[in-house]
């Protein structure tokens, strides 16, 4: 692509250029500057809890397998045999002795060493299993169960990536009376047609789109969950909108006071609540169960809403992948799990009663971002109460678009290759 | 048509096309469930996710969205007509467990698409029909990267 693109040029002064949402070569650009160097989330502890078992998901648009080794390590290699390059493994999950290249039979060990070249004496000296074993993914880590891998084998580390954005991991990972979470629950995959950044932008400032295209689903919400959430709107609520250094945003509702739910509580609920209570003390227990936990982006490709995790997957700039996992609560009444599973389909996913609205929006956002006319978005709500914050960051008003602007500051500046992803 | 099975399956089809929503509501006993599974046909809904999982009340809410009129992917709303096949059912005595095929084509602005699945219903004689106890879903493409569900399957 034309090497004289100034990102950060397309991403200032509160304005986002309609190319970034539609020009191939961006995408191109954004796979080898932004995927194949950032930390991408990958998966869940809980989804790997025996040896041998594996999930299989891309780096960008390289093949990767997850697998746990007999010692229990979380193993990360490129999915790709070290004999002619075929696709090692091909199921999306499952648990395996040994990975087997169905194509001409190599097999490898769950810590990647190759066991079996097969018909080896045709080798010759020439080949030595050492030299072998699968590649693994160059940096991997994880933090309170989620795990990250990075295909490069530089920058910075996966603490100095997520930042002051642990504090909000852990206020999500809090909601469970043991401190941890299961992913293992199975996955909602849907597609749209538009740019990955599409989603990142619509998931963390429902507060501004939410009472234009969701407007029935939270009042039938409110109907049925008692939960009041017109607070949010009517007064709109100082810090709530946090960009962080990274790219990374939040929305974070520790400062909104909710109507409490008119339901009585159920034996579960209160069960749970003893729980949190035994665990982190009535005032912090009392702080978790009583606001809302925050929406959290993770650049690039790690959301949190509500009920689940959403992991984002570009296919083309102009088609996505997008993976909803609902999150339940180790530890905490199957009641509970139960009731928040339902609550995840009620609002999510490809037949939620919110989301879709969200991906049809996103539809048109990409299609009407092909008129080229003035070739500008306006991200400018907020920008003069724009509050810089000690972590580096900046905050605003609950349907300001601070974070926004954080995220496609960070954006311009990586793809100018003057920031680490 | 005499077979009083087939024909409530083929009402209960036609009302989905043609977004006959509270006609369809009318079809479902006060404990019916609405499950379309997700990832496999026989998961446990109780630990794993579905795509849709709808008591009574939620199956309410679900079309008491739908009816009103702001669903964006229901404007404009789909075109949709679906053939359903190999109905085969059994007599349990106080209920009847349906089995079918469905092939859906929706059309909706510049796209088209097939949707396709299995349904079992199970069927609560009530006077001279039925209401559905329990309708399950199982998707064809329930564990592929699918684009919207905003309509009745």
């Amino acid at each position: 692509m034309d090497s004289t693109v100034d990102f950060e040029a397309l991403t200032s002064g509160a304005r986002v250029h309609g190319s970034l949402y539609r020009d191939p070569a961006i995408f191109e650009r954004e796979l080898d500057l932004i995927w194949h160097k950032a930390w991408v989330y990958l998966g869940h502890e809980s989804e790997l809890k025996r040896p041998g078992d594996y999930i299989v998901r891309p780096i960008g648009r390289q093949p990767a397998i997850a697998i746990r080794g007999d010692d229990g390590t979380l193993n990360v290699f490129f999915n790709r045999c070290r004999h002619r390059g075929n696709l090692l493994c091909h199921r999306d999950r499952g648990a395996a002795e040994t990975l087997r290249c169905p194509y001409h039979g190599w097999t490898y060990g769950r810590d990647g060493r190759l066991l079996v070249p097969t018909f080896e004496e045709g080798y010759g000296e020439g080949l030595r299993r050492e030299d072998f074993g699968l590649t693994p993914v160059p940096r991997v880590g994880s933090y309170r169960g989620l795990v990250f891998a990075s295909a490069s084998a530089e920058g910075p580390s996966l603490d100095e990536h997520l930042g002051p954005v642990k504090e909000y991991i852990d206020l999500i990972m809090d909601v469970s009376p043991t401190g941890e979470v299961e992913l293992d629950t199975g996955v909602q995959k849907l597609k749209y047609r538009g740019n990955w950044k599409l989603l990142p932008e619509n998931s963390l400032e429902g507060d501004y789109h939410g009472p234009f295209i969701h407007r029935v689903a939270f009042e039938l919400h409110q109907r049925r969950s008692g939960l009041d959430m017109s607070s949010l709107y009517e007064n709109e609520i100082r810090d709530v909108i946090r960009a962080l250094p990274g790219g990374h945003m939040v929305e974070d509702y520790r400062g909104a006071t909710m109507a409490p739910p008119r339901r009585q509580p159920s034996e579960a609920r209160l069960q749970y609540q003893a729980m949190m209570e035994a665990r982190y003390g009535a005032e912090k227990a009392r702080q978790l169960l009583t606001t809302i936990p925050p929406l959290v982006y993770v650049f690039p490709n790690l959301i949190y809403v509500m009920t689940h995790i959403r992991r984002v997957q570009p296919v083309s700039v102009g088609e996505t992948y997008v993976y909803y996992q609902p999150l339940l609560l180790k530890g905490a009444p199957d009641e509970i799990n139960e009731a928040r599973l339902r609550e995840h389909e009620f609002g999510f996913g490809p037949a939620g009663l919110i989301s879709p609205d969200d991906v049809e929006i996103m539809e048109r956002n990409q299609r009407g971002v092909a008129a080229q006319g003035n070739d500008w978005q306006f991200i400018g709500r907020g920008l003069h109460r724009e509050t810089r914050q000690p972590d580096g960051g900046a905050s605003g008003f609950t349907m300001d678009e601070c974070h926004l602007r954080g995220m496609w500051r960070h954006y311009g500046r990586v793809m100018n290759g003057r920031a680490a992803p | 048509m005499s077979d009083p099975v087939e024909r409530f399956l083929y009402r209960e089809a036609r009302l989905m096309d043609e977004h006959r929503y509270k006609e369809w509501l009318a079809l479902w006993a006060d404990d019916g469930v609405y499950w379309v599974p997700c990832n496999e046909d026989d998961i446990d809904p109780k630990r794993r996710v579905s795509i849709i999982y709808d008591d009574r009340e939620r199956l309410q809410q679900r079309i008491d969205r739908l009816a009103s009129g702001s669903v964006l992917a229901q404007d404009p709303k789909p075109r949709m007509r679906r053939v359903l096949s190999n109905i085969e059912w059994e007599d349990k005595g106080a209920e009847i467990e349906a089995q079918s095929n469905f092939v859906l084509v929706l059309a909706r602005g510049e796209t088209q698409q097939v949707w396709a699945g299995r349904s079992l219903h199970v069927l609560r004689r009530q006077d001279e029909t039925f209401s559905i106890r329990l309708k399950k879903v199982m998707l064809v493409n329930a564990d592929q990267e699918m684009p919207l569900l905003q309509f009745l399957v």
